[in-house]
């Protein structure tokens, strides 16, 4: 049974589609990636997935039960945590206080424990450490992205929504992004990756989707998605942008 | 007597119950991004809760202060199912409309209920108070500014070192974000509504001895707490303390020295000069919050 699976998906904003008869599967333990360019339906797909938007037609399926109608509260508290676009970390909190609320899905636990835990995570993030009472509004991109990763994590989840997270780094905090994306695979948790960035968001996929303008244009392995010569120029940046760039 | 001392004493404890009902207006406004217009009503309907309970049916004064703040508890949940809740995905305009209503509903109740003479609130102690220094330290003074210190180290504590704390504070920074997370966004604005009630509700018995117990004293305390907010600075915690204590003693100055009838009105004219030369407040929003 897929972990997730989405079936005829569509979501609407009053008038504007932005998001129509959208169907995939994520297996577990599976790293796969959603791609398209900008107003693809992306977000939209993972707002959907996780509660804060309310789909016109179709069903989700996680753990083979319908997550349709739940609040986003409910949805997190059965294993689904979505770290959206822009973070979205506390201004007034500190990274060690957001973390910790990234544990708020969990119940019967002590603040010691999420505290522990807490402080666990910096283990995996090694270059927020020096910052966790430093407060939110006080970080970098790059620690902000760290800081919101840590507190999806706290949520343990069997499934794990990330929006964009390459969005408006420099690339080397890029690569210690996905280096951490590999490393929460490695540890067991299935990853669902929404990419504008799609060479980042291949390089740790096992399977890949590629939205265009709400609808499904394709579908693969980074391998068979790379080897379309023009749907990687067109929807990847791929090797013909490349060379004429080059 | 020492009439400075004096005056810094009363003005501090009639400044802080304006704390109070500032601290309650921040609350609210923090969790819903919205002014609640009724704060002072709060004030107003615990009043005479206190004045049915200790005075009416006679009860021991402590019990009917714990049955009068049991009572704004369940007002500050009937307000927020009834007032805000309905309307909390609209925007802020009828929200604000909607408290506005509120706020007339509750005084004209009350004057439907008790008419409008303006009752009298014994004060909690039997003595006057002690005079110590050349002050007159008034009980009921003391009282005032003793549970107002408690209750701001109360909040204090459970903003800034309780999980509950940080997950209100989470839910008035990013209400979606908090959802994600888990929190329960209801239950935060539910939990910040009944305290800001009853923080206003202890706001009104404090100064029921001091002032008459009457339908106007709610619109007359909110008027003064709104002005402290903004001298303090919309939104901060530690600014509606101080602009309520300063508010409180500027107050009591210009009464003493400059004019009695002015008083209320030398309040607002400090409140006029902070929105000229200083809208943001003493303790202004730091912009980069808000990004």
């Amino acid at each position: 049974m897929a972990l997730l699976e989405l079936r005829d998906l569509s979501v609407s904003y009053g008038e504007v589609r932005a998001v129509e008869g959208l169907s995939l599967t994520v297996e577990p333990g599976e790293v796969v990636t959603l791609l398209g360019s900008n107003g693809a339906g992306k977000s939209t797909t993972l707002k959907a997935i996780s509660g804060l938007v309310r789909p016109r037609a179709g069903q989700i399926l996680f753990e083979g039960r319908s997550l349709m109608g739940c609040r986003p509260e409910e949805i997190v508290r059965r294993g689904v945590a979505h770290v959206p676009e822009g973070r979205r970390v506390f201004p007034g909190l500190t990274a060690r206080e957001n973390i910790m609320l990234g544990a708020s899905n969990r119940s019967g636990l002590s603040k010691r424990q999420i505290r522990a835990e807490a402080d666990a995570m910096f283990e995996l993030f090694p270059d927020i450490a020096r910052f966790g009472d430093a407060l939110g509004w006080t970080l970098s991109g790059g620690q902000l992205q760290m800081v919101a990763l840590a507190r999806g994590l706290m949520a343990k989840p069997r499934l794990l929504l990330l929006d964009e997270p390459s969005l408006g780094l420099a690339p080397v905090i890029v690569q210690a992004v996905f280096r951490i994306i590999a490393e929460v695979r490695r540890r067991g948790t299935t990853v669902f990756l929404i990419e504008q960035n799609a060479r980042m968001g291949l390089s740790v996929a096992d399977r890949g989707y590629v939205l265009e303008s709400g609808r499904l244009a394709l579908s693969g392995t980074p391998e068979a998605l790379w080897a379309n010569d023009d749907i990687s120029a067109a929807y990847l940046g791929g090797s013909r942008a490349v060379s004429a760039a080059g | 007597m020492d009439l400075v001392p004096q005056l810094l004493f009363t003005g501090i404890g009639i400044g802080a119950v304006y704390a109070l009902v500032a601290l309650g207006f921040v609350l609210i406004f923090r969790a819903t991004n919205v002014v609640n217009f009724a704060q002072g009503e709060f004030s107003m309907v615990a009043a005479f809760l206190m004045v049915v309970f200790a005075v009416d049916l006679g009860w021991p004064y402590w019990l009917s202060f714990l049955a009068a703040l049991g009572g704004m508890a369940v007002l500050g949940a009937l307000f927020n199912l009834g007032v805000y809740y309905p309307l909390r995905h609209r925007s802020y305009l009828p929200v604000i409309i909607s408290t506005i209503g509120a706020s007339i509903l509750l005084a004209n109740t009350t004057l439907a209920l008790y008419g409008p003479q303006p009752q009298v609130l014994p004060g909690w102690f039997e003595t006057q108070g002690i005079l110590a220094g050349g002050v007159f330290f008034d009980s009921q003074y003391l009282l005032i500014i003793g549970v107002t210190a408690v209750l701001v180290a109360f909040q204090y504590w459970f903003f800034e070192h309780t999980l509950v704390g940080k997950k209100l504070q989470a839910t008035s920074q990013d209400k979606e974000m908090a959802s994600l997370l888990g929190i329960p966004v209801a239950g935060m604005i539910m939990l910040t509504f009944v305290y800001s009630a009853v923080l206003g509700g202890i706001a009104g018995i404090l100064v029921a001895p001091v002032l008459f117990v009457s339908i106007g004293m709610g619109s007359t305390i909110a008027l003064k707490a709104f002005a402290a907010t903004i001298i303090g600075g919309f939104g901060d915690v530690t600014g509606a303390i101080v602009g309520g204590l300063a508010l409180g003693v500027i107050e009591t100055f210009g009464a003493a020295y400059i004019s009695v009838p002015y008083k209320d009105a030398l309040g607002f004219l400090v409140l006029v000069v902070f929105l000229v030369v200083r809208p943001q407040g003493l303790f202004g929003e730091r912009v980069a919050e808000k990004a």
